[in-house]
């Protein structure tokens, strides 16, 4: 659906982008990491045709894209940060919607308006001036615009920023379901946590370079350097983490109140010999769970360490 | 229909009525005619037995030293030669022109900063078609105004035996197109800047030195002054929409029909060229700020 | 006290400051004095040391000499002054002039005369140069000659008349008393006429001036530069001159000097073609048309006037000379067309202790014998309830005049304030009902 092939972008001596390759399969939740000045959002304007890149190119749709090629510019659709502050506060969300319908000439535009504030459950505002919505509201109101001519690709810029749990969770499901409906959905967020809800494969962008592009759970095992096992137990006996240590494939063990938590070679499942051992010394596992490494985890990892999984594991896509 | 067309229309569509429903507008209507209801009374009250005496009248006198002491004598004759209308087409005219082309350049910085513009681009419309949709609900909101303020007048020379002189009209069409050069200049300020205050900044500052140097090399004060204006207005003035405007005047005032199309030509291609590198810059700059 | 005191000799120090306040200061220059024509006639100007350029009229005899005097500043007029009967000393030479030929010409000065000769047009200039100069003004002279001569004939012709009517009266006297028929004197007394006062000579309007000698420039347009050369051949430190040489833009176009009755020494006049002229009807006005031609204003103000201040991209109307047996055609709304000839007035005081005065139509042979018009005009006269006069100036010929037409139009201020108050607040009213109707629309 999407592919770039060394794709740069350059502002004077500085290299915001530097020979970034993606390649996003049609239908797939993609997520886009990198802190702050990584390049995410150059790439994406890039990617939307708002920025020339200074070299290399874009494909989308199997077809080479630029900022001229309208055609596939109307198969994209783009909800940004924010909504911009103070514009159209003069229109009601019907019109601000209507406006955008008729820039794409939709046809039966007033049907289909009706129809998406209706999923995201603002059909009763739609007379009302935008200007008095929450937060969420525009955000709800932005993701309908951006749907309004049906895309095929949708690109979210950190979509659940300043949102409360209600509203992330409201926008978390909407993005299911319209990855469901078999939408192309690149996420560009912060939060991590939310992206390991909803990405199926991400990519991590670092001081312009791509440093990790995998499915969600390839790149965590890939990253995590061992397996946390978390035993909850009645009670934790105070000798019985220096036992357990003891264990050939016990790396680690420490004491959490009444978890304890054990590091194993990831190579392998000692789930098993685990409560073999604690039952033989008469505990009782109340659960015992794998504890993978976290998003937020590989991603400090790898810009922390300035991982380059291209450049060691997988090699260039 | 072409796209950008099509999108230059349907953004044009709601800049007109966001224009109409907003007060600034009519306020500046108002203050526009209000100024040419002053203009009106006060040289029918400084109208005695041997014709208009600007002395007779408190506004008038101020108005006319002022001008007099500034451009001559002849000038001040000349500009109330068929009336008060000619003056005060042109004072009438400033609230809504400098209403428009501010707001115009202040609204284009605010939208490229917040990143409304760029919210538009994400679909079918660019940076063009955003700043000619500004330009014809300017040009649109210009016409209005010029039909109501010329209505008022009429009126007003109704009900006191007052007539607008060829003068006044020839003058009125080519406010007209000079109002389109100066919203030119209003987009191109704007496409050279980042946001707002650069804009207007740049736009009144462009306006001001087009004004400054046609002024000086128009007056009869310190021939140093009228001899430095007059060498930068030679050099400026292919891109001043004043040097049009002045020509066009002057040959109409010679019954040179012609050549005052010609001058009205020149106008509209010198707002075409500018409008022309803006797109330019704009393509170059892009939307983002 | 103390105080006082200071303040009285504060006081006296400012009055002595009044009293010996500043006097002109007279710096000796030299100058280029001008005699230019200026359409209409022949003014004198003249280029002090510090105005660096000269403006004459174009394809025009014009009048240069060169002298020292004395200049200064007179700030009572803001003007510029020369003091020539303190000092005055001309100077002979040549004058290099330079410019649109290759070559710089030499000039040389030349005597000259110029006089204004009676004509069907009140204007006609001519310069006579050199030989012909002489010829007129020797002509001139001897005009002037016989004239005196036939006054002096004149004044003993009527001595002797005198002197025969008083004794005729007296032998009348005389013998009536005496009784005798005295029927054949009085025949004869009544035959007897006194001698005709001689004609002044009318062959001019303005006689020839006495000849001078000047630099003659008569040029197109154009820009020259100009040097005087002293009779040992070297150039006169600062006098280098540019010298503009403009013609007028149009001719041929009407204009009006208009004298309301109520203030007839207080004329306006009517240039720009398209003008209007509003008034307020409360008096008749009395118009004299007039040819006028188009010159740049700043040129043209500075021809005349070589210090003065003016637009250099503004044209301005300048009056040359009445037009000649005119006819004023005059429309009225609902009324006929008629033409009014122009005709003599004359301006009665009121008498007695009152103030003012009235025009009326001067009657030679009755009221105002021996007396002279106060002022020939086309007299038109207006009322209030006249909206509109139309006026339409012929020639001799009963050619309409190009660029004659004007209108009159009498103002009729009305209660226009409230009905334009209205008017303005136009916009406002509909701003309200379009913010009221767009209210409604939102939903809250």
């Amino acid at each position: 659906m999407i592919q770039t092939r060394n794709l740069t972008k350059r502002y004077g001596s500085f290299t915001a982008v530097d020979t970034v390759n993606l390649n996003i399969p049609a239908g797939e939740i993609y997520g886009f990491l990198g802190p702050n000045g990584a390049g995410k959002t150059s790439t994406i304007m890039m990617l939307l045709g708002i920025v020339k890149p200074t070299a290399g190119e874009i494909r989308l749709f199997d077809e080479p894209y630029s900022s001229k090629r309208l055609d596939l510019r109307r198969r994209i659709g783009m909800v940004p940060e924010k909504h911009p502050v103070g514009m159209w506060t003069w229109m009601t969300a019907g019109e601000y919607l209507q406006m955008f319908a008729e820039l794409f000439s939709l046809e039966e535009a007033n049907r289909r308006i009706d129809h998406l504030l209706e999923r995201v459950g603002l059909a009763e505002v739609k007379n009302k001036k935008f200007s008095e919505f929450s937060r969420g509201m525009l955000q709800k109101l932005s993701f309908v615009r951006a749907l309004l001519h049906d895309p095929d690709i949708l690109f979210l810029d950190e979509p659940i920023s300043g949102l409360d749990p209600f509203g992330v969770k409201q926008i978390r499901d909407l993005i299911l379901e319209e990855n469901r409906e078999g939408r192309t959905i690149f996420i560009s967020s912060h939060i991590l946590s939310e992206m390991e809800k909803v990405c199926q494969r991400v990519a991590i962008i670092f001081g312009g370079k791509l440093m990790a592009e995998d499915q969600m759970k390839s790149l965590l095992t890939t990253l995590a350097k061992d397996r946390e096992i978390h035993v909850d137990l009645e009670e934790l006996p105070a000798e019985l983490i220096a036992k357990v240590k003891k264990l050939k494939f016990v790396q680690d063990a420490i004491g959490a109140e009444k978890t304890l938590i054990v590091k194993v070679p990831k190579t392998g499942d000692y789930r098993k010999e685990l409560s073999k051992y604690l039952i033989d010394q008469n505990l009782v596992p109340l659960s015992i769970q794998e504890k993978s490494l976290s998003l937020e985890e590989a991603f400090v990892t790898i810009t922390k360490e300035n991982i380059n999984l291209f450049a060691g594991i997988g090699g260039e896509k | 229909m072409n796209q950008r067309a099509h999108a230059t229309s349907v953004l044009a569509k709601r800049r007109i009525l966001e224009t109409l429903i907003s007060p600034g507008y009519y306020v500046a209507q108002t203050i526009g005619l209000v100024l040419a209801y002053l203009l009106v009374a006060g040289f029918v009250r400084a109208v005695d037995s041997s014709g208009f005496n600007y002395t007779l009248n408190p506004a008038y006198e101020l108005i006319g030293r002022s001008l007099v002491g500034a451009f001559g004598a002849t000038f001040v004759e000349k500009l109330f030669s068929e009336g008060p209308f000619l003056f005060t087409l042109y004072i009438a005219f400033l609230p809504v022109l400098l209403y428009l082309a501010v707001s115009s350049v202040f609204r284009f910085g605010l939208e490229k900063k917040v990143g409304a513009l760029e919210l538009l681009t994400y679909g079918p419309a660019d940076g063009t078609s955003y700043f000619l949709a500004a330009l014809i609900k300017d040009i649109l909101m210009t016409a209005i105004y010029l039909v109501v303020l010329l209505l008022f007048l009429f009126i007003a020379g109704l009900l006191n035996n007052l007539i607008l002189g060829p003068s006044f009209y020839y003058s009125l069409v080519i406010l007209f197109f000079l109002s389109i050069a100066i919203y030119a200049y209003g987009i191109f300020a704007s496409s050279l800047t980042d946001n707002s205050a650069s804009a207007i900044a740049v736009f009144l500052g462009l306006i001001l030195f087009f004004i400054i140097i046609m002024m000086g090399s128009f007056t009869v004060v310190s021939g140093y002054v009228r001899n430095l204006a007059s060498v930068l207005a030679w050099i400026i003035k292919w891109i001043s929409p004043l040097f049009y405007w002045d020509l066009a005047l002057r040959f109409v005032e010679m019954g040179n029909w012609g050549m005052y199309f010609i001058g009205v030509a020149l106008l509209l291609l010198l707002s075409v060229v500018v409008l022309f590198i803006s797109h330019l810059t704009i393509k170059t700059r892009g939307v983002r700020a | 006290m103390k105080v006082l005191r200071i303040s009285a000799a504060l006081l006296l120090l400012l009055c002595a400051g009044v009293l010996f306040a500043d006097v002109p200061v007279r710096e000796e220059q030299f100058i280029y004095s001008i005699l230019a024509f200026n359409g209409k006639d022949y003014a004198g100007t003249f280029a002090r040391k510090d105005a660096d350029t000269v403006y004459l009229v174009a394809d025009v005899d014009n009048f240069l000499t060169v002298r020292n005097v004395f200049v200064y500043f007179w700030p009572i007029t803001q003007d510029w002054k020369t003091d020539t009967s303190a000092l005055n000393i001309p100077f002979e030479g040549t004058l290099e002039l330079s410019g649109r030929e290759a070559e710089a010409q030499m000039l040389g000065m030349i005597p000259y005369t110029y006089y204004n000769i009676r004509g069907e047009y009140e204007l006609n200039w001519k310069v006579a140069k050199e030989a012909e100069a002489e010829a007129a003004w020797q002509h001139y002279q001897e005009l002037m000659d016989a004239y005196w001569q036939s006054v002096s004939a004149y004044y003993e012709k009527r001595a002797l008349y005198e002197k025969m009517l008083n004794e005729l009266t007296v032998t009348i006297t005389k013998l009536r008393d005496a009784g005798n028929d005295v029927t054949a004197l009085i025949d004869t007394l009544k035959e007897l006429k006194a001698p005709p006062e001689p004609q002044y000579p009318t062959e001019y309007i303005v006689p020839p001036v006495p000849i001078q000698k000047a630099f003659i420039l008569n040029l197109p347009v154009g820009e020259y530069q100009i040097r005087f050369f002293t009779q040992d051949g070297k150039i006169m430190e600062g006098s280098e001159r540019r010298i503009v040489v403009f013609e007028k833009r149009r001719a041929e176009a009407i204009g009006l000097e208009v004298i309301p009755g109520d203030k007839w020494t207080r004329p306006v006049e009517s240039k720009t073609p398209s003008s209007v002229l509003y008034i307020d009807g409360s008096t008749d006005l009395y118009i004299r048309p007039f040819y006028q031609q188009e010159y740049n204003d700043l040129f043209y103000e500075k021809m005349r006037k070589n210090d003065a201040k003016g637009n250099p991209n503004l044209m301005k109307w300048v009056r040359i000379q009445q037009v000649p047996r005119a006819r004023v055609e005059v429309t009225r709304q609902a009324a006929e067309t008629r033409m009014v000839l122009e005709e003599p007035f004359y301006v009665e005081q009121a008498k007695g202790a009152a103030l003012g005065y009235q025009i009326v139509p001067f009657d030679p042979e009755g009221k105002h014998k021996d007396r002279e018009p106060s002022l020939q005009a086309f007299h038109i006269p207006v009322s209030k309830d006249q909206r509109v006069i139309r006026l339409r100036v012929q020639d001799k010929e009963g050619q309409y005049l190009p660029s004659s037409e004007r209108q009159i139009r009498v103002i009729t201020p009305s209660r226009i304030g409230i009905v334009s108050l209205i008017l303005a607040a136009c916009p406002l009213i509909a701003m309200i009902i379009v913010m009221v109707r767009r209210s409604r629309r939102y939903t809250s």
